[in-house]
């Protein structure tokens, strides 16, 4: 087997790529980032130079979102970013669309995984992707009077605006061939959203996910706003993933103001953010045996994860590290040997018993029915739609944005990329066991070899007109922010796009065959955030 | 089955992490103050509710930051339920609803039915900012100022997300007001 350029550096075959086949684009236009390439691409061929990077160059799908430009040229503006992993590069195709005709050839017609941040730019911005599959709203429930983009500049909501649900459901038809509707309030402690089965018996022929119901126009609200404003909002988009949003935004602050932030901050950042990676997988594995009906070992992991935010409450003042993270660096310290020794003794302790009780159930064989074979995400739909994080690698995956795109102090570490091949409940599970392991394993590295220095450099004013782009590999997978300062100062605009965003069509594809009982372990193994991806 | 048994018999009834009080002096030894607290609410539950107080969970729209402390709540740290209050699947079973979360527009009906599907008398509980009064994202035009825009609210456990010992005690400040109340009415009937 021989190893091309192309493989060992994507980036530079993707960029002579598009020089050769499609003279019509613009490369690197105004470059600002080290990292981002841009190339403007005339609207009506977005979708080719899509396709052909997604399938022929080695791009994945990141983000994609559009921008009201009609104030300053008349024009909506689109983004589509791609990572070029293993190659720590992004490249962004952006096209402009005319005020009056605000609409173009449909990405995800050739790139499923642009599913649905199409649906959603048309429910928030109105840009209408023409021949996409299902352009259902996303965000909106059916009821949003027409006209009503809130992410447009010159958007008041609406004396009359029915907030009531209505939306349209595609059917199996058939004899025998039930629908069972779930939610959205569901049984137990948990977020709101609707599932719509289609079923023969017990047996799952269908699953359409109707998210949106947290909407909260976090995206609109920072419009305007200052930077702390901002972080305060971007810290509150989610509860389990509230670090590694707060990440995020001041990576994309920092990265359009030109700064790093100093080495200990990187170090404390890093440290954090596996911390907050530990308390969800313990969540997630805890809420996948309570489904299985092994409640000794969900019991013992929820003790566990409480630990771990003790742990965090103890020595960062937070249980969920809010208030940690600022621009330029961080606020929170682990001054003295003492506290390093504490969160050492602490974490081995949770080591130890994170591995019993994975003993203990994976030696279950009540268990290991439940889990074996279920819900099982095969390689190909999970790279077809962008699937990132935990879901992917237990799918076979090698991608992790730790290693692919460092950040923090991630480029100075040793660790091990886990990864499982099943992509069933079992995958899943083992997935998170080997990766508590690991970031157990970073905790005690950068405790080890925590630098010296200040722990926050000045941001000072950014230069309006300037972007900025952060991701981070979040519990779930790869999240990103991506902010433009406003001709003001403040935030211009704002778009947020977080691993579960991907990966909820993901789980539709995942529950059909299985039963409808074991829905909820399945849903359980991915324990997605719906917060996160309705903003 | 002993590897099942054996850390639960070594860990002992009450959990408890290696003492942080060495390192950080404005820690909180969360066991300890829960003790005390759990002790009082359970005798306020006894007293009011004669030993089984039932509560329904309603997210309106939370980062999920609340939610996961009340989950804390159910937790052998806490234990909510060694007090007489549990948890319940379904409002027509419950007491009362944990409202979490601003109450987005998209989100109000179905409050509104939750709230009328649970039998009366009931109480209603607002747990964390956003139920309080609409919390961080109280301005934006896609939710309500907090849980009492659409429902009456009894209870307010402000926080962002409230501490699970926090939440213990602001029930058992509510109870201890309820009991007030009580006893007034007992000597307004006379």
């Amino acid at each position: 087997m021989s190893v091309t350029s192309g493989d060992l550096f994507p980036l530079d075959a993707a960029l002579r790529g598009i020089r050769e086949r499609f003279a019509d684009v613009v490369i690197d236009a105004d470059r600002t980032s080290l990292r981002e390439r841009t190339v403007v691409v005339p609207a009506e061929r977005l979708a080719e130079v899509s396709a052909a990077l997604a399938q022929e160059w080695g791009g994945s799908l990141l983000t994609m979102f559009a921008l009201d430009e009609r104030a300053e040229g008349g024009r909506y503006r689109l983004h589509v970013m791609f990572s070029m992993a293993p190659e720590d590069a992004l490249v962004t195709l952006i096209s402009a669309v005319p005020e009056l005709a605000p609409s173009y050839p449909s990405v995800a017609a050739h790139v499923p995984a642009a599913h649905w941040l199409e649906r959603e730019l048309h429910d928030l911005v109105g840009v209408k992707p023409l021949g996409h599959p299902d352009l259902r709203p996303l965000v909106a429930h059916d009821g949003w009077p027409a006209g009503a983009h809130p992410l447009r500049k010159d958007f008041t909501p609406p004396a009359q605006w029915s907030w009531a649900p209505r939306y349209h459901f595609p059917l199996v038809e058939g004899e025998g061939v039930f629908e069972i509707p779930v939610g959205p309030i569901h049984a137990g402690i948990i977020e709101p959203g609707h599932f719509r089965f289609s079923t023969v018996g017990e047996s799952v022929l269908r699953l359409d996910v109707k998210l949106g119901w947290k909407y909260r126009g976090l995206e609109k609200l920072a419009e305007g706003q200052s930077f702390s404003r901002g972080l305060e909002l971007a810290e509150r988009i989610c509860g389990s993933c509230a670090f590694s949003h707060a990440l995020a935004y001041c990576g994309a602050l920092e990265e359009l103001s030109g700064l790093v932030p100093p080495p200990r901050a990187r170090a404390l950042r890093s440290l954090a953010a596996e911390l907050e990676r530990v308390h969800n997988h313990l969540g997630d594995l805890a809420g996948i045996l309570n489904d299985c009906a092994y409640v000794v070992g969900s019991a013992s992991l929820a003790r566990i994860k409480e630990i771990v935010h003790q742990a965090c409450d103890t020595l960062f003042g937070h249980r969920f590290l809010r208030g940690m993270c600022v621009p330029g660096g961080v606020c929170r310290d682990l001054p003295d040997d003492a506290q390093q020794l504490w969160l050492r003794r602490v974490l081995a302790d949770v080591r130890a018993d994170v591995e019993d009780v994975l003993r203990a159930a994976t030696a279950n064989e009540s268990v290991m029915d439940r889990l074996r074979g279920t819900g099982v995400l095969t390689p190909e739909v999970a790279r077809d739609l962008g699937v990132t994080g935990v879901a992917a690698r237990a799918s076979g995956s090698t991608r992790d944005g730790r290693k692919d795109h460092p950040y923090a102090f991630y480029r100075d570490l040793d660790f091990f990329t886990v990864t499982h091949h099943d992509g069933d409940v079992l995958a899943r599970l083992m997935q998170r066991g080997g990766e508590i392991h690991e970031s157990l394993n970073l905790i005690d590295q950068m405790i080890l070899r925590l630098p010296g220095g200040p722990l926050v450099v000045h941001i000072g004013e950014p230069q309006p007109g300037r972007w900025g782009f952060g991701v981070v590999e979040s519990p779930r997978g790869l999240l990103s922010h991506w902010l433009r300062i406003g001709s003001d100062g403040q935030i211009g605009d704002w778009r947020v796009r977080s691993a579960s965003h991907a990966i909820w069509p993901a789980v539709a594809m995942a529950v059909p065959g299985n039963i409808v009982p074991d829905f909820p372990l399945i849903n359980k193994s991915f324990n997605l955030c719906y917060a996160c991806t309705d903003k | 089955m002993w590897e099942i048994l054996r850390r639960p018999l070594q860990i002992g009834i009450h959990p408890r992490m290696p003492a942080a009080d060495a390192i950080s002096p404005a820690s909180r030894a969360p066991e300890g103050e829960i003790q005390l607290l759990g002790e009082a609410l359970r005798v306020e539950v006894q007293g009011l509710f004669a030993g089984s107080l039932k509560l329904r969970h309603l997210d309106a729209g939370s980062c999920n930051g609340c939610e996961q402390e009340l989950n804390a709540l159910l937790n052998p740290f806490y234990d909510l339920q060694q007090y007489g209050i549990d948890i319940v699947a379904s409002p027509r079973h419950a007491d009362g609803l944990l409202l979490t979360g601003p109450i987005t527009r998209h989100l109000e009906e179905a409050v509104r039915m939750t709230d009328d599907a649970t039998s009366r008398p009931r109480l209603l509980i607002a747990v964390g900012d956003c139920a309080c009064d609409g919390g961080f994202c109280a301005d934006s035009f896609a939710v309500h100022r907090g849980a009492s825009a659409v429902v009456p609210i009894d209870v307010r456990i402000p926080g962002c997300p409230p501490r699970p010992a926090d939440i213990v005690r602001a029930l058992l400040m509510a109870m201890g007001r309820a009991s007030v109340l009580a006893a007034s009415q007992r000597v307004a009937k006379r």
